[in-house]
């Protein structure tokens, strides 16, 4: 099985929400006033059909509709909700917890399998990368300049008198084994089967 | 305002400036050398994950087992002061420790994680850190020593008007944290001031997202760049260059600028450096070789043309 | 066991000796039947013949008209001097029977609770009887005990400082006045009225109109001003505070504003020559003023000030002044002043827009406050009441009021706390505006319309002259060409706005001013965790200060409209004149401090949460107003200093020794030592017959600070098997709580006690039945264990 960051699958959408790492102690989904000042303010609510103010009701009515909305999808994770939220609220953290509560339902995700490159690059050397991907698509927006640039990256940095920063050795293998024991490893695998199924 | 840190400091490298902006990290260490602030840059250090935990990849467990090793990389060289030059890395961070310090469960969690890796020795034990006095964004030790930056200034910007992206997850993940008050936040807005140059202060969609929203730039191109353009489009003509703090943010906003400007047939004639780039350039320090503008998608040259920087190749 | 207790009559201040050359008491016992209450459980022949005492008599009715002659007739005939009456519960009747026995000094009366405490809660009549002997006798031995105590009546100074000048201190200050009460209003500013002349019109949700303010305000202005009670100090601070038994001593400081009140007839011929403008707070600072000024026309005193921090000094003014009352060597003058009593009146300030830069507060001239759109909407106002825009001068279109601007806000730079009249402010607003200038679209933007009570009319009332009310709380404004723009979710139909409009009123939160909180700190009286002055409760005492004879009204407490600050500002006068008038009654138990050995270390001072002691010139002190008579302090004091006055050593030690008396072989008791509270639960047992075993015998006490490690060691060294504390601690009492809990605990420890034969309990009236278990829990576990 995949870990989970939660523990007990039937408890309430809210409690859910509540208990998951992602949370912390004070955030206030119970005592939010669906004043909306999170949607006046939230760039997806402003270019898309998404309202967090919305989410977080349905989260609180523990509406499991919620979890087929396709809007939930385009939160930018900016946290410009729940900087501004009355309540002390995130609706922010709200989203990242129900996303990962849909891909870990094991159901085919097409989203999450276009930036497993990015896991499997952070496993090759311990380091962040643009998912590959999405390379092509970059290239056709910024043009030849971008593919150069990558090209003349190792020289830029020489110059600038910047080292290696790819992990080797011992502690590439430490970074590889901690996600092995975290269950990363296993994680990117579900995904992967998932959708591949 | 927190204490600010000038000495043992670990210099937290970040994934996107490495590979879009490694200039940041240049200038970044120039600006320290002069000002004498001391810092090392540990090359065991891993990702912090951020991108990976933001495109829903990664899990709080693994992000906060793998910052833990740095932990305790920072702590086994006596370089306990973290300081990021990206946003995202900052944040998850703080939210890291606050987690550890304040959950038991993942607490445990994390250490069996580490002790199944064989790496017991790097266990994290409540309060070996703290969010507040080990998590640093270079910007804040540049504001902390502003005055100093400011004795430095060789270049006029006198002309030059700038405006500001504060980065989201350095302002609003812990609004708190913010030296300076996370609703309308002036970090950068000060430092240029203390560069010389005017200042826009607050301009619409000022606070907003740079649209990039970590998956959103791919998977949702659009909506990402209708939230860039809100911001893009509130500046033009407002200032000469926008000032960043984020790699995220300055990737999106200059490499999308001509996309955009294609899209609407015109100039924006506005051009994007990090905070560290442009103290660096106003010390002094070669466009090239120091600030690396040579990976910029909106070129810099006119403006330093305009600013009197020497910009010959050679 | 007769060591210690030769120990601690050698110890304490009444000695043995001293006990012996007093006349034998004579103790009266009075038992009452209860109607066969108490009779049907009780054998009520035998208790009368078991008891001993110089007098003991069995009645129907005790409390009954006709039995208070019986009484009478005893203490008279039998020369008695002290009684027991043994029937139910001293927290109903005890005042009935001092009452009956008024011959008698009151606290030579003592009560037995053999209903409550017996026969309602035991059915065996036998060992109820038993109970019941005990009991009574128990009583008898604590009476002759008791020690006669005057009554403390404190009558404090027949004068009164109000703080504040506004609505809620003239209100305050004219009810002293007219009761006759020399009354001082202190006020910082230059002129009294505070903000309510500023506000323009004042809404009524009877007459569903809005009234001009100052017209309602004048008068009482006037009055005030001409008052032979009221002495009006403005542009006054607030130096230091001292405390006393029966008064204040305040020290003041009178700025000056370089004009002899006196002299200046208000002509206003130095205005004409003041060459410096300065931002005019009166308006709002959309207007100015000029460094020497009348805030407002009809300002109190009526009189020209110079600001200092703004006048340049060049004397143009001195030389038009054919008063000559202007004059730059005037000093400010400090001011003594002997108050009586206190009131707190200094109102609040207002959020500052700044820290809400979303709002453009600063950024854009046409976002304004609601206070900034009272004055403008004011016939004395920036646009003689013309609605206007700031920035052109026209008339907008329209207007968006945006509610909880700071209010209801979990941020740290936010209130949490609801403002209270901002709905009702934008209300009054969007009436003057659809009234007067019915062009103007009214738009409010709110979380929740607060509406309360009869001011719901109001809001129908303002609904009909049309208003456009969006339920969503805006998160920024913005400006696109000359409008501005709200951006706002309609929660209601779900979809995110952006509001073209030009004027945005931002409906700004009330909050404490820091004038308050400094006053707070110099009179020693706590604020909220909001900031505001505390009231003692909010129910029952809503203009006490945790200060004795010092008192609140108006904003100073709490967010409130004019209603409810004139109405607390009455509530305030007539507590000042309470205590003036009558004095108030301290009932013992009290505190009293021997200062001849009190070497001022303060300790007690630190521990009082109820605020009673206090140091005077050079004296620690207690007020026995304020004083519980908890015993926290006496048990603390290193130098024995303290004496608590109606429950001394000897009362409670012969009520120990005799509540344990008569024990058989085997037989199990338990000491229940309970506060008020407790003991109010445990009438509450029996009220509703529940049962408990006989064993337990119940102390009254005032707290359980009021026991000390030597009263448990005799109660355990008497035959106690087990001792049971319960009390509902009061919240400023809790940390002295938590210590003599584990000072108690500590010495049974080291007595080689069990630990669980002494138990703590936190009582709660409505929860008598968790005492009953409790009770009976403790006579089990003990039975078990013997
Ligand atoms: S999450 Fe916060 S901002 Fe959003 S509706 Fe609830 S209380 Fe308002
Ligand atoms: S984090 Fe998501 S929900 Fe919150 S404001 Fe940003 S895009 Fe909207
Ligand atoms: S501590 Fe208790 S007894 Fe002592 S002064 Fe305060 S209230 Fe009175």
């Amino acid at each position: 099985m995949i870990k989970k960051d939660h523990k007990n699958d039937t408890d309430s959408l809210l409690e859910v929400v509540i208990k998951d790492y992602r949370a912390y102690p004070e955030m206030g989904i119970k005592r939010c006033l669906q004043c909306g000042l999170c949607t006046s303010n939230c760039p997806a609510a402003r270019h898309s059909d998404y309202d967090p103010r919305e989410m977080v009701k349905m989260v609180r009515d523990n509406n499991p509709e919620i979890m087929d909305n396709p809007d939930i999808w385009n939160c930018f994770y900016c946290y410009t909700c729940g900087s501004n939220c009355p309540a002390n609220n995130s609706p922010c953290i709200v989203n990242q917890i129900l996303r990962q509560k849909i891909l870990l339902k094991g159901e085919k995700n097409t989203r999450i399998y276009k930036f497993l490159t990015y896991g499997y690059s952070y496993m090759d050397f311990g380091v962040g990368s643009i998912p590959s991907d999405f390379f092509d698509a970059l290239v056709a927006d910024f043009g030849q300049m971008y593919v150069e640039l990558k090209i003349n990256l190792e020289d830029i940095r020489h110059d600038l008198g910047l080292e290696d920063y790819n992990l080797k050795g011992k502690a590439l293998n430490e970074v590889k084994s901690i996600l092995k024991s975290s269950g990363f490893t296993n994680r990117l695998k579900k995904f992967k089967e998932c959708h591949e199924s | 305002m927190k204490k600010i840190p000038y000495e043992n400091i670990l210099l937290f490298k970040s994934c996107l400036v490495n590979v879009e902006y490694p200039g940041v990290e240049s200038s970044t260490r120039y600006i320290f050398d002069k000002l004498g602030v001391e810092y090392r840059v540990d090359p065991d250090q891993s990702c912090c994950t951020g991108l990976g935990y933001y495109y829903d990849l990664f899990d709080q467990l693994s992000t906060t087992a793998l910052a833990v090793r740095n932990f305790y990389l920072a702590r086994r060289s006596g370089h306990e002061n973290i300081t990021t030059l990206c946003s995202t890395c900052y944040a998850i961070m703080k939210k890291t420790i606050k987690l550890l310090n304040s959950n038991e469960n993942a607490r445990q969690e994390v250490n069996d994680i580490l002790k199944k890796a064989g790496l017991s020795h790097m266990q994290y034990q409540a309060g070996d850190l703290s969010s507040e006095n080990n998590i640093f964004h270079v910007v804040e030790v540049f504001y902390s020593l502003k005055e100093q930056i400011a004795k430095k200034i060789k270049v006029d910007l006198s002309g030059i008007r700038i405006a500001s992206h504060h980065a989201c997850h350095y302002c609003k993940v812990y609004p708190e944290d913010s030296i300076t008050p996370f609703r309308n936040p002036m970090v950068l807005d000060e430092l240029a001031s203390s560069c010389g140059a005017q200042v826009v202060d607050w301009y619409d969609f000022k606070k907003a997202t740079c649209g990039a929203g970590f998956s959103q730039r791919f998977a949702n191109r659009d909506l990402s760049l209708s939230a860039t353009s809100d911001k893009l489009l509130a500046l033009e003509g407002e200032t000469d260059i926008l000032l960043h703090m984020c790699p995220n943010c300055q990737m999106q906003l200059d490499r999308y600028q001509p996309v955009l400007e294609k899209e609407l047939g015109r100039k924006l004639n506005l051009v994007h450096l990090n905070i560290a780039q442009l103290s660096a350039l106003a010390m002094g320090a070669d466009p090239y070789k120091i600030a690396g503008i040579q990976t910029h998608s909106v070129p810099v040259e006119g403006l330093l043309d305009k600013i009197k920087v020497h910009t010959n190749l050679e | 066991m007769s060591t210690t207790q030769s120990k601690l009559e050698k110890n304490h201040p009444l000695s043995k000796d001293q006990e012996d050359t007093r006349n034998p008491e004579k103790v009266g016992v009075f038992l009452c039947r209860c109607g066969g209450n108490i009779s049907h459980t009780v054998d009520m022949a035998k208790l009368k013949d078991s008891i001993q005492a110089e007098f003991v008599g069995e009645f129907e009715n005790l409390c009954s008209l006709d039995c208070r002659r019986h009484i009478r007739e005893e203490i008279i005939e039998r020369d008695l001097d002290r009684v027991v009456i043994a029937a139910c519960s001293p927290i109903t009747h005890l005042k009935t029977f001092q009452n009956y026995a008024d011959l008698l000094n009151p606290y030579m009366v003592e009560m037995v609770n053999i209903r409550e405490q017996c026969s309602w809660v035991h059915s065996d009549s036998e060992k109820a009887t038993k109970k019941a002997i005990e009991l009574t006798q128990a009583g008898v031995e604590k009476v002759k005990k008791a020690l006669a105590l005057d009554k403390i009546i404190r009558q404090t100074e027949k004068s009164a400082a109000v703080f504040g000048g506004g609505i809620s201190g003239i209100t305050a200050a004219l009810s002293l006045a007219n009761q006759g009460v020399k009354t001082c209003i202190i006020e910082k500013n230059p002129t009294i009225g505070g903000n309510m002349v500023k506000i323009g019109k004042v809404f009524s949700p009877e007459k569903l109109a809005e009234e001009c303010s100052l017209c309602i305000l004048n008068p009482i202005i006037n009055e005030v001003i001409n008052h032979k009670n009221i002495r009006i100090l403005t542009k006054t601070n607030l130096l230091r505070a001292g405390r006393r038994s029966t008064h204040f001593k305040i020290i003041l400081e009178k700025e000056t504003g370089f004009v002899h009140e006196d002299l200046c007839i208000a002509c206003g011929r130095c205005v004409e020559v003041c060459p410096v403008d300065v931002p005019d707070e009166w308006n709002q600072k959309m207007t100015t003023r000029k460094a020497i000024y009348k805030p407002f026309s009809q300002a109190v005193p009526d009189v020209y000030t110079i600001d200092l921090e703004n006048c340049i000094r060049c004397g143009k003014c001195e030389k038009v002044c054919t008063m000559g009352a202007i004059n730059f060597n005037l000093k400010s003058e400090v001011i003594p002043l002997k108050a009586g009593n206190v009131i707190i009146a200094t109102g609040h300030e207002s959020f500052d827009l700044n820290k809400r830069p979303e709002y453009g507060y600063h950024r854009f001239v046409d976002v304004i406050s609601q206070m900034d759109l009272a004055r403008i909407l004011g016939v004395n106002g920036p646009t003689q009441g013309e609605l206007l825009k700031i920035s052109d001068g026209k008339r907008p279109d329209r207007v968006v009021m945006v509610q909880c601007t700071g209010s209801r806000d979990e941020k740290d730079d936010g209130k949490r706390y609801c403002s209270k009249v901002c709905c009702m402010v934008a209300l009054k607003h969007a009436s003057i505006i659809r009234e007067r200038f019915p062009e103007t679209e009214v738009v409010i933007c709110y979380t929740d319309m607060r509406t309360v009570g009869m001011y719901e009319n109001y809001l129908r009332y303002v609904q009909d002259k049309g208003i456009k009310l969006i339920r969503g709380r805006p998160g920024e404004v913005s400006k696109k060409d000359d409008k501005l723009l709200v951006r706002v979710e309609d929660t209601l139909e779900r979809k995110p706005l952006e509001i073209e409009t030009d004027m945005v009123v931002l409906s700004e939160a009330i909050e404490p001013s820091p004038s308050t909180m400094r006053i707070a700190q110099k009179f020693n009286v706590g604020l909220s965790q909001d900031l505001f002055i505390k009231e003692k409760h909010s129910k029952i005492k809503p203009v006490n200060t945790d200060m004795e004879r010092v008192f609140v009204c108006g904003t100073a407490q709490g967010p409130k409209d004019i209603t409810d600050s004139v109405s607390q500002a009455n509530a305030a006068a007539a507590k000042v004149s309470e205590q003036i008038k009558n004095g108030t009654e301290a009932e013992p138990p009290v505190a009293v401090i021997k200062t001849s050995r009190c070497n001022l270390c303060g300790k007690c001072m630190d521990i009082c949460g109820f605020k009673a002691v206090y140091r005077d010139e050079e004296n620690m002190a207690v007020d026995p107003m304020a004083c519980r008579g908890c015993g926290a302090c006496a048990g603390l004091c290193p130098q024995e200093a303290i004496e608590i006055k109606g429950i001394n050593d000897l009362e409670l030690y012969a009520q120990i020794k005799g509540l344990l008396s008569d024990k058989k072989e085997k037989e199990i008791r338990i000491l229940a030592f309970l506060d008020n509270v407790g003991y109010t639960a445990a009438d509450t047992i029996g009220n509703n017959r529940l049962c408990y075993p006989e064993a337990i015998r119940i102390i009254k006490i005032p707290s359980i600070n009021r026991i000390m490690p030597h009263h448990l060691m005799y109660a355990f060294e008497h035959g106690a098997d087990g001792v049971l504390m319960a009390e509902y601690p009061d919240e400023c009492m809790l940390e002295a709580h938590k210590a003599k809990i584990k000072e108690l605990n500590e010495s049974v420890k080291n007595q080689g006690i069990p630990s669980d034969r002494l138990r703590f309990y936190k009582a709660y009236a409505p929860h008598y039945r968790g005492l009953a278990q409790q009770f009976t829990r403790f006579f089990e576990d003990i039975a078990a264990s013997n």
